[in-house]
């Protein structure tokens, strides 16, 4: 920032330039378009759609298909598969750990032959264009410290965001829009699921400015966008003219650069007042585009409606742009309550990877979809012939990802047959983070920052690049 | 950063200038060198250390050579670490080397020395001996200090630096009219003296505490510390040494005969997050408490960063990884619970009644100790009234206690055959874990198992309260879950069968096991815990059922079932017992009989049969007792440090790589080596740790607090890097100068406002802030401190001046936080449950570190602004430049509201004038008049906005809605909604939201 407020401040020296040149130094949000860092290979993806599916979803009866469980229905989960491993304590203490089979269908599909369950329809259409990791595995437990973990790299609160680090990174590629934003929906499962915290995108360490903006479904798409009522676009015009026009009699008078800087950001804020709601407002798009995510794509809010403005904000160039769906915490009454985010992501995520291949993004869009741990194949509760319930499990699970830098039509990673232990390539989620950062170009060991005297990293001293699933 | 680097170096870097091995040399050294060749014993490089001289010097030279190498394979630092050695860098170590490579130890490690103060040529400008130091560097640069800012300036910086708030206009212009010369000084004393400077100070601190009002984690529920914040601001206002400051907030529970405040104070180190989610592992939160206390204490009073050494030993600094969990060591040993409660405070916690309920309770005691000697002094009446009253008793009378009583089921022996029971509706045993009850009922079972009541769902092992028999055992049960939800208690003894028994079953709403009690035949009974973990209330919408519960029934007879809406006494519950009727009681001889006759029978004399005045006096007795039970419960609670009973120390364990489930070597409470040691003899505890900090020889604490202030006031610590004191942290800008400060602080006896007044009182603190061009470029960041600091405000000074303005600022110190406007639906749409629910009336406009702090959702308008977010300690001050800002000035609800309410005071206060208007407007904002072309420029904007209100009257009415204040009648609508788009931009200037 410094950087620029000097450039701006001798180049304007030097010129005269007034502040409407100015306005169009200033990129956006005041994250400079210049990489921080890289790229240190060359990108296949420019940017990133991340759905996050809080809760947990269960591998089992999604993705991870275990015909031989069907036998071993109710049979207690064997101790050589346990292994003693630590368990949450909402099970730990059960008499006995009865195998429970998934109650779903399972098909092979496409041309990759990927099994998928009667759950996702939708997605078994675009398998082809899917690598399935199912050997994912974390260290936490429990949701908290396992989604700050994936959003994190670190199970403790404080640290940054994986997309504040990329905004800090990369940069913006749009000078109206910030260059990480977040998108909250509620699953139909249960609809008060899980709790998420602002901090989970937020930044860490890092200047607050590489936080992500929250776009909201109701009020205010971005916090105090809208002017008051009764204040209308031509007066906010005319007012951030003159208190522009006074910050530039004090810059005189002052020197500071930082009232430079401010003049910029009110030009930057009038700017989203008008390319915010045209982004959020979904009414030009044609039928044939909400035919393609599903008729909940026309409802506010959902996860449909997020994954078609993830598309438009993909298309104007933001840079990590991060769903969070929920719903999926399914300790009880699976059978009853799996279906309703299941239909949530199925057809949507469907239509935003069509969609994104139809207008020729996918190939430059890296989509990342899943949850912060798996779920047990014993049942929490009590087995009967038509309920069973899962406990959370991090030592496998499946996650999916498609387009920008990834291998299509691909299933990597074994589990064993309870899909409980990983039998090949186990990836962590250090592995994810390094991988994701690598199809945008970035060297996860090269993308540092320096707080409390350490260069710290998304990936901590630890993470690989899964190099099998890269195109 | 980079930028600093080079801008000090090539100050510092004059040909052959002496290379000073701390300046120069060390963080070259550690950034780039030690992370491989440093104090991490066990992830070192080639047995090679470059940390300590002994091993470092006869290096030197192969040091050179791989560093400068061409050769790929053999340069260092490797090329996969990264970033290499600049050429400066290389030039600098090849001097220093050249020079003899003078080695040092760190030198905050050092204890400071108070040093002479410099020479300076300029001996007119040094207002005190602060001022020799930075004109000396400033000499040394070549640089001259800026002139004196003018007084408006001076009056608004000082003001919004010590108090938080912008001058009145009045206060400025008594400060403006006088002449005398110590006009200023006087000034800095009534803004020190005034209570919004214990806000003021508070404010930072809260975020070095992680002070918030909820819990953090997953559900993130509300807290209550509000106690221990309040404890801060008072501490400051009173100007409490530092070292009194430190030793109570670490250690005020071991002083002798701690008082309330003391104990209170230790609600610092209770700040930290705590996790209730659900199956959630205690130890493994358990060491994450610890740590943070580690991590805190260590940063907010050594600087240091001893989290580093979690998980391995320091790779910059000479702290091991077992030293970290020695220091845990000091901070384990309390009655704690790694799952925390969901809801509320977790133990230990004290109620910590405020100054008016502290006048309130001894109140409520006189009441008690005045109806107790009321009552007293009829002892004889009473005496003889009932030994009279005794004879008269025919056989059957009897009584029972029926205070609190709500429901009573004579059921008069009920046969239960294992199959039937009673249901009473849900209306009827409806608590929940914040309910205080009693349950007292007589039982003839015939089945060694069954279920004697509940309100329980009626499936095995699921949700509600009830109390059943299971292997002849009594159970009782509170459950939300049945594994790890609940609490569930079972006598140690088998209840007969085929026999009367009696039961009475408490719970006093502490969630804890230890909080049922259980009377068999009136006596006390032993309770083996089976699960002592609830956090969620056990309430359901089943019926009370007699009988029945949990899949369970119930075999034989019942009888006499009572339900209390309190928790009854001992004394309660073996009255309850007894099978004595009043008559039979009364045939015992007075000193033969048992407690539970005796009570029984004066219980009811007083309360039926007593002459009237006497009955009234022991009425008053109880109700006074009741109301004082009352009261204390009703008394907020603040958490705070208390150490487990018993003499053993809870064991500490160095933890492999930092997890819970791998304890290596047991530990003792000590400190890091490389400090001073604890005096000999001391108990090892965290009061002798706490008074270490502050002794005056820890080369630490003086430094890393008055770095602190500095960077309040500046901006910028003389270390910039205010929590890393290490070898990886910044080089002081002025070494010398901290070492004044720091020894004069324990000179002066620890004294912060003296320490501030100090600063404030120095020609560098009164310099005016305008900036060369080509004084930026030489010193952007204002380091050497040629001009006067420029610095947008804080978060909550933003918001608080915006009130301050407006005057809808309420000044009232402390008390529970408060919800002021937020948009509607944060809450909702992350955390689920309820939204937001904003208060009204005066809770609106407090000064913000009173906003009631969501860790989960902060308030959006303070993290607009860079305030810290209470997740963990928090002590480097940020400052970001953001579109949200001006969004958030522009249209937030708080700035238009204050905006409306500053027109209305433009209006009445402000002249007839468009220009006096806009001049009073200018000072409020700003505390000075506007310049000529700055009156232009608001003039024009004015009268545009006038133009078009003035003609579109429902357009001025409909802006005119923001905010919960009334609107000032007799204003011309057009014209207050014109003065309130003029009062929203001076709100919005770049000057208003910076102390200049």
């Amino acid at each position: 920032m410094l950087d620029q407020t000097r450039r701006y401040f001798f180049s304007r020296m030097a010129t005269g330039l007034g502040v409407p040149a100015l306005a169009s130094l200033m990129p956006a949000a005041d994250i400079p378009a210049v990489p921080v860092v890289g790229p240190h290979f060359a990108l296949k993806a420019k940017r990133v759609i991340y759905l996050f599916q809080s809760g947990g979803p269960s591998q089992m009866d999604l993705f991870d298909w275990k015909p031989g469980l069907a036998n071993r229905r109710a049979t207690e989960l064997p101790d050589s598969i346990r292994k003693g491993q630590r368990l949450t304590g909402m099970t730990a203490t059960q008499a006995s750990f009865p195998v429970a089979p998934t109650m779903y269908k399972f098909a092979q599909h496409g041309q990759s032959g990927a099994w998928l369950s009667e759950l996702l329809p939708n997605l078994a259409k675009v398998a082809d264009k899917i690598t399935f990791v199912k050997s994912m595995h974390t260290e936490a437990i429990n949701h908290d410290p396992a989604v700050t973990f994936f959003q994190t790299g670190f199970q403790i609160a404080g640290r940054p965001s994986i997309g504040a680090w990329l905004a800090y990174g990369l940069g913006s590629e749009n000078k109206d829009l910030p260059a990480f934003v977040v998108m909250v929906s509620q699953g139909t499962g249960s609809p008060a699921d899980q709790p998420l915290y602002d901090r989970l995108w937020g930044a860490g360490f890092l200047p607050s400015k590489y936080q992500a903006v929250k776009f909201r479904s109701i009020g205010d798409p971005v916090l105090h966008i809208k002017n008051p009522d009764g204040l209308p676009a031509d007066s906010r015009r005319r007012f951030i003219d003159d208190v522009n026009a006074l910050n530039e009699i004090r810059f005189e008078e002052m020197g500071d650069p930082e009232i430079a800087t401010r003049i910029a950001q009110y030009e930057m804020a009038f700017r989203m007042q008008s390319s915010v709601p045209e982004l959020t407002d979904l009414s030009k798009e044609p039928d044939r585009v909400f035919e393609l995510y599903g008729p909940e794509s026309r409802k506010p809010g959902t996860f449909a409606a997020n994954c078609l403005l993830a598309r438009r904000l993909a298309e104007r160039g933001v840079r990590f742009i991060q769903l969070f769906h929920r719903g999926w915490d399914q300790h009880n009454e699976l059978p009853k309550r799996i279906p309703g985010p299941a239909r949530d992501i199925d057809r949507a995520s469907y239509g935003l990877i069509t969609d994104l291949a139809e207008r020729g993004m996918l190939d430059d869009t890296l989509i990342v979809w899943g949850g912060e741990f798996g779920r047990t194949v014993y049942c929490q509760g009590k087995l009967t012939a038509d309920d069973y319930g899962r406990d959370h499990h991090p030592r496998c699970f499946t996650m999916w990802m498609a387009g920008g830098g990834i291998k299509p039509g691909v299933s990597y990673g074994e589990t064993d047959d309870f899909s409980y232990n990983i039998t090949a390539d186990p990836v962590h989620v250090h592995d994810l983070h390094a991988t994701i950062l690598h199809c945008l170009g970035v060297d996860h060991l090269k993308l540092t920052y320096k707080f409390q005297g350490r260069h710290f990293r998304l990936t901590d001293v630890h993470g690989r690049v899964v190099k099998a699933i890269l195109a | 950063m980079r930028l600093t680097c080079t801008f000090l170096f090539s100050l510092t870097l004059l040909p052959a200038a002496p290379m000073e091995f701390n300046r120069d040399v060390r963080p070259i050294l550690s950034d780039r060198c030690w992370a491989c060749h440093g104090p991490d014993s066990v992830n070192r490089k080639a047995n090679l250390r470059l940390d300590v001289e002994a091993s470092a010097r006869p290096k030197m030279a192969a040091m050179m050579a791989r560093i400068t190498s061409t050769n790929k394979a053999l340069r260092m630092p490797p090329v996969y670490a990264g970033d290499g050695l600049t050429e400066v860098q290389i030039a600098m170590l090849k001097a220093w080397v050249e020079q003899g490579a003078p080695w040092q130890k760190h030198w905050s490690l050092i204890p400071p020395q108070r040093p002479a103060t410099p020479a300076v040529r300029n001996a007119a400008w040094p207002k005190n001996d602060l001022d020799r130091f930075v004109l000396a560097r400033l000499e040394k640069e070549g640089l001259a200090p800026a002139p004196t800012a003018n007084s408006q300036t001076l009056a608004r910086r000082v003001a919004l630096d010590l108090t938080g708030l912008p001058p009145a206009p009045a206060e400025v212009d008594a400060f403006l009219n006088d002449t005398a010369p110590d006009a200023y000084e006087k000034y800095v004393d009534r803004l020190l003296a005034s209570p919004r400077y214990g806000e003021r100070m508070a404010a930072r601190w809260l975020d070095a505490a992680r002070y918030a009002d909820t819990n953090g984690y997953q559900t993130d529920a509300e807290r209550f510390m509000w106690r221990w914040r309040d404890w801060v601001i008072e501490a400051f206002n009173r100007n409490l040494r530092f070292d009194r400051f430190t030793i109570e907030q670490l250690a005020g529970d071991l002083l002798p005969n701690p008082t309330l405040d003391q104990l209170i104070a230790t609600g610092f180190n209770r700040n930290h997050r705590g996790n209730g989610e659900g199956g959630s592992i205690p130890e493994e939160f358990l060491a994450e408490y610890h740590a943070d206390r580690v991590e805190t204490t260590s940063t907010v009073w050594m600087g240091l960063t001893m989290t580093c050494t979690r998980c391995h030993d320091h790779k910059y600094d000479p702290l091991t990884q077992k030293e970290f969990y020695q220091f845990t060591a000091f901070f384990n040993n309390l009655d704690e619970k790694g799952k925390v409660f969901k809801y509320g405070n977790s133990p230990p916690l004290i109620p910590a009644p405020t100054r008016a309920q502290q006048v309130d309770l001894a109140r409520v005691d006189d009441a008690v100790k005045t109806a107790r000697t009321t009552f007293e002094s009829m002892v004889e009446a009473r005496q003889s009234g009932q030994a009279a009253w005794e004879k008269t008793l025919t056989a059957g009378a009897d009584w029972q206690p029926t205070r609190f009583q709500v429901n009573h089921f004579p059921l008069n022996a009920i046969e239960f055959d294992g199959v039937n029971f009673l249901d009473q509706g849900t209306g009827v045993g409806a608590f929940g874990f914040q309910n205080r009850f009693t349950v007292s009922v007589r039982i003839k079972p015939t089945a060694a198992t069954g279920a004697i009541v509940s309100k329980s769902s009626d499936k095995e092992e699921q949700d509600g309260w009830g109390i059943y028999l299971k292997d002849g055992k009594l159970q009782v049960n509170l459950v939300q879950r049945w594994l790890d939800d609940c609490l569930r208690v079972e006598s140690t003894v088998a209840l007969p069968l085929h026999e009367w028994t009696h039961i009475a079953v408490s719970y006093d709403a502490t969630r804890v096991a230890a909080g049922i009690k259980v009377y068999i035949n009136g006596e006390p009974t032993r309770m083996r815990v089976i699960v002592d973990d609830l956090n969620q209330t056990f309430t359901t919408k089943e019926p009370f059922r007699i009988g029945a519960g949990n899949g369970f029934r119930f075999k034989g007879q019942i009888s006499d079932l009572r339900i209390y809406e309190r928790d009854l006494t001992p004394r309660d519950a073996a009255v309850l017992a007894t099978n004595d009727s009043l008559a039979v009681a009364a045939q015992v001889p007075a000193a033969l009989r048992s407690q539970a006759q005796t009570d029984k029978l004066a219980w009811a004399y007083l309360e039926r049969f007593a002459a009237p005045e006497i009955r009234r006096a022991w009425a008053d007795v109880r109700d006074t007792e009741h109301k004082r039970a009352l009261f204390l419960e009703g008394l907020p609670t603040v958490m705070i440090m208390r150490e487990r009973e018993g003499a053993e120390p809870r064991p500490a364990f160095l933890l492999s790589r930092g997890a819970y489930d791998r304890p290596g070597e047991r530990v003792q409470r000590e400190v890091p080596a490389s400090l001073p040691p604890l005096p000999a003899g001391a108990p090892r505890d965290r009061l002798a740790l706490a008074k270490w900090l502050v002794n005056g020889e820890h080369p630490l604490t003086a430094r890393v607090t008055v770095n602190r202030y500095w960077q309040m006031l500046f901006g910028t610590g003389i270390v910039k890097t205010v929590e890393d004191f290490g070898s990886q942290g910044e080089w002081p800008s002025h070494p010398e100068l901290l070492d004044w400060l720091a020894t004069e602080f324990v000179r002066t006896g620890w004294d912060i406002k003296a320490t501030l007044k100090t600063i404030v009182m120095s020609a560098t603190y009164q310099q005016s802030s305008r900036a060369s061009w080509d004084l930026l470029r030489r010193d952007p960041e204002n380091r050497l401190l040629a001009r006067g600091t420029r610095l947008r405000l804080p978060a909550e000074m933003v918001r608080d001046q915006a009130l301050a303005m407006s005057g809808l600022l309420v000044e009232e110190l402390g008390g529970p936080s408060v919800k002021p406007y937020q948009p509607a639906g944060l809450w909702k749409e992350l955390a689920g449950g309820a939204d937001y629910q904003r208060d009204k009336g005066a809770a609106l406009y407090r000064r913000s570190l009173y906003t009631y702090w969501k860790r989960a959702v902060p308030p959006p308008g303070m993290m607009a602004f860079d305030s810290a977010g209470r997740e963990g300690c928090t002590v480097r001050e940020t400052r970001t430049n953001t579109p949200l800002q001006a969004l958030t000035l522009m249209n937030d609800e708080t700035y238009l509201e204050a905006a409306r309410k500053m027109a209305e005071r433009i209006l009445r206060e402000g002249g007839a004038t468009p220009a006096a208007r806009i001049d009073y407007g200018f000072k409020l904002a700003v505390a000075r008049a506007p310049r000529d072309r700055e009156r232009t420029v608001l003039l024009a904007s004015l009268h545009h906005h006038l133009d078009r209100y003035q003609t579109n009257r429902a357009e001025a009415e409909r802006f005119l809605k923001q905010g919960e204040s009334p609107l000032s009648e007799g204003l011309d609508r057009g014209e207050l909604a014109a003065y309130t788009t003029l009062a929203s931009m001076l709100l919005n200037l770049d000057e208003a939201v910076t102390k200049e």
